[in-house]
């Protein structure tokens, strides 16, 4: 692609030097008629702009030599001149289908046609200096199928007031004072109801009411000012907002705990969990802090850091997890508050932490665990066989000696029931 | 046999008890960036683009759209962040010279920015939401707003006065 517009660049450039030469008039602008002032090659190329302009067939087209704003309206610099002309063809004359003429330095072209696609360059001079730019022009087939190219995407919030702006009409508005603009969804013009249009201004915005939700997402505003100016506004994000509607709820923190027990010298790994119910996870912001400093200043080394953030669902709802993992745990830590943020438009919270240590009893614990288990289940064999032994030798008398005690007992309650 | 039962219960639940945190220990992934990426826009719809290598506000059609620059987000503190562009390479930084003061991009890595030191407080903005709209205070120069003109395809700057009706301190800030 760069190498067929260098390609086309120089083309273009050697087709418009002869051009020059043979003393062709530019379109002028300003003061005075100045397309053999200067020749090509003494004025300075700033390039092509960054912008492509793109309209539909029908519709005025102004462009604005992007460097002349500068020069124009710096007080100190004396006014330049500006022309403009085709790249690669004929120099559009103005006049001659009364189709393109220039006015204070801008190119305007009412109606436009397919055929005015192209690059134009635009240059500023004065007495002692020069400079030009190109801009590319692209008129598109008056279809709907044009309408993503020449659509100002705009993003309104679902349940809130916002406005969507016509944009560019700083060209049109200029000294006028019966600026009349009217927009439209689709192809259908918006009537002022209340609930919809709160305020018009001359700056085109059309203000919506956030307490309904709407299902369109074209707009086109017509600017009534000789001709007429269909300014689309792709308002995407109403359409986003239905599909995928982001709601955010305050999130419930469900960890970590007040106190975590952890040897020192070990690995620990303390979770950050957020629940969000129905709320969107890209909404949350959710980290760790450690003596009110962020993890990764308090602690450079990378000691203690965060681990990646978790973003997962569970039974429709949703949730968030940020580990703060320690390799190893310190003497120092225990002595550190370590507090998990969340912050979203909602809620901001905060949970604290600290570290306790309970290295000794843990690994001692996990030692003798094994050794007391066998220590009881030898304790056991041996004191039920010692004891099996000694009740063996006595086992006849004391049952005899208990029967006969029992039987006398239960004769004498009988007698007593009698 | 009643005998041998009982501790066995009572070093299973010991067991249990010590589980937990040893199941907690496990291996992490790298170490994570924080940067997150966010659409910005004012609330006269203008997006951010660069222009020269200044950052300007303004509308974009149809493709030109491929040129919008998004925010890249590294929170400070609760309600502070550092701003910056181009994956992070650019920083957005509030800087006084003189008697003025002003917005400038500075090349620097935003995730190698010390949040603490005072130097690098030029680089912190304060965060506040308003409804569905947030704005951003310079911590180093406070009561300065970032802000659009009206006009398209102004610079974005710093403001002292955001209540100015000349100047867009509100946008819609969203993770992309």
């Amino acid at each position: 692609m760069l190498t067929l517009y260098l390609l086309m660049m120089g083309v273009s450039a050697f087709t418009i030097q002869p051009e020059e030469r043979t003393g062709k008039k530019g379109l002028s602008a300003g003061k005075g008629l100045s397309g053999e002032a200067v020749a090509a090659g003494s004025c300075q190329d700033r390039g092509k702009h960054f912008k492509t302009s793109l309209k539909v067939e029908g519709e005025p087209v102004v462009l604005r030599c992007p460097q002349a704003r500068y020069w124009l309206g710096a007080t100190a610099s004396p006014r330049g001149t500006v022309t403009w002309r085709k790249s690669g063809s004929a120099v559009p004359a103005p006049g001659e289908d009364g189709r393109v003429w220039v006015q204070d330095g801008d190119l305007w072209i009412l109606p436009a046609q397919r055929g005015d696609s192209g690059t134009y360059l635009c240059t500023v001079r004065n007495a002692s200096y020069c400079d030009q730019m190109a801009l590319d022009l692209r008129v598109l087939e008056n279809t709907d199928a044009s309408l993503p190219a020449v659509s100002y995407p705009q993003v309104l919030t679902v349940a809130a007031s916002g406005s969507l702006v016509c944009p560019e009409l700083s060209e049109f508005a200029k000294n006028k004072t019966d600026l009349k603009i009217q927009w439209y969804k689709s192809i259908c013009l918006l009537k002022f109801r209340k609930q919809l249009l709160v305020h018009l201004t001359t700056y085109a915005q059309l203000l919506v009411k956030g307490d309904k939700v709407f299902t369109f997402y074209f707009y086109k505003s017509v600017l009534h000012y000789v001709f007429m100016l269909y300014c689309f506004a792709n308002c995407k994000g109403i359409k986003a907002s239905l599909a995928g509607k982001e709601v955010e709820t305050v999130p419930v923190m469900l960890s970590p705990h007040q106190t975590i027990s952890a040897s020192l010298g070990s690995r620990l790994t303390v979770p950050c969990k957020v629940f969000l119910g129905g709320g969107a996870h890209s909404t949350t912001l959710l980290w760790w802090m450690a003596n009110a400093t962020s993890i990764d200043a308090a602690y450079q080394a990378g000691r203690v850091r965060e681990g990646p953030r978790l973003e997962y669902s569970e039974n429709d709802a949703n949730y968030i997890e940020v580990p703060l993992i320690f390799d190893p745990v310190i003497r120092e830590d225990l002595t550190t508050d370590f507090k998990c943020v969340v912050h979203n438009t909602l809620s901001f919270q905060m949970l604290h932490t600290t570290v306790k240590e309970a290295a000794a009893t843990f690994s001692w614990g996990i030692a003798l665990a094994p050794l007391s288990l066998v220590f009881l289940v030898l304790g056991g064999i041996w004191m039920r066989r010692r004891h099996r032994h000694r009740t063996g030798k006595a086992y006849g008398l004391t049952t005899l000696k208990t029967g006969h005690q029992d039987v006398q007992s239960y004769s004498s309650k009988i007698k007593e029931v009698k | 046999m009643a005998i041998c039962r009982c501790p066995l219960s009572h070093l299973i639940s010991l067991l249990l008890f010590l589980f937990p945190s040893e199941t907690a220990c496990r291996p992490s992934g790298r170490r994570p960036n924080k940067m997150q990426a966010f659409r910005i826009w004012d609330v006269n719809q203008k997006t951010f683009y660069l222009r020269n290598n200044q950052l300007v506000a303004g509308y974009l059609q149809g493709p030109n759209t491929k040129l919008e620059e998004k925010i890249d987000v590294v929170p400070v503190e609760p309600h502070t962040v550092l701003l910056g562009i181009h994956g992070g390479k650019l920083c957005l930084a509030c800087v006084k010279a003189g008697n003025e003061i002003r917005l400038q991009l500075e090349e620097v890595n935003i995730t190698d920015l010390s949040k603490t030191t005072e130097q690098n407080k030029r680089f912190t903005f304060i965060r506040s939401d308003s409804g569905p709209t947030t704005t951003f205070e310079s911590a180093a120069c406070p009561g300065w707003y970032l802000c659009t003109a009206l006009e398209a395809d102004q610079p974005v700057s710093l403001t002292n006065e955001p209540r100015e009706a000349v100047r867009v301190t509100k946008f819609y800030f969203q993770q992309d």
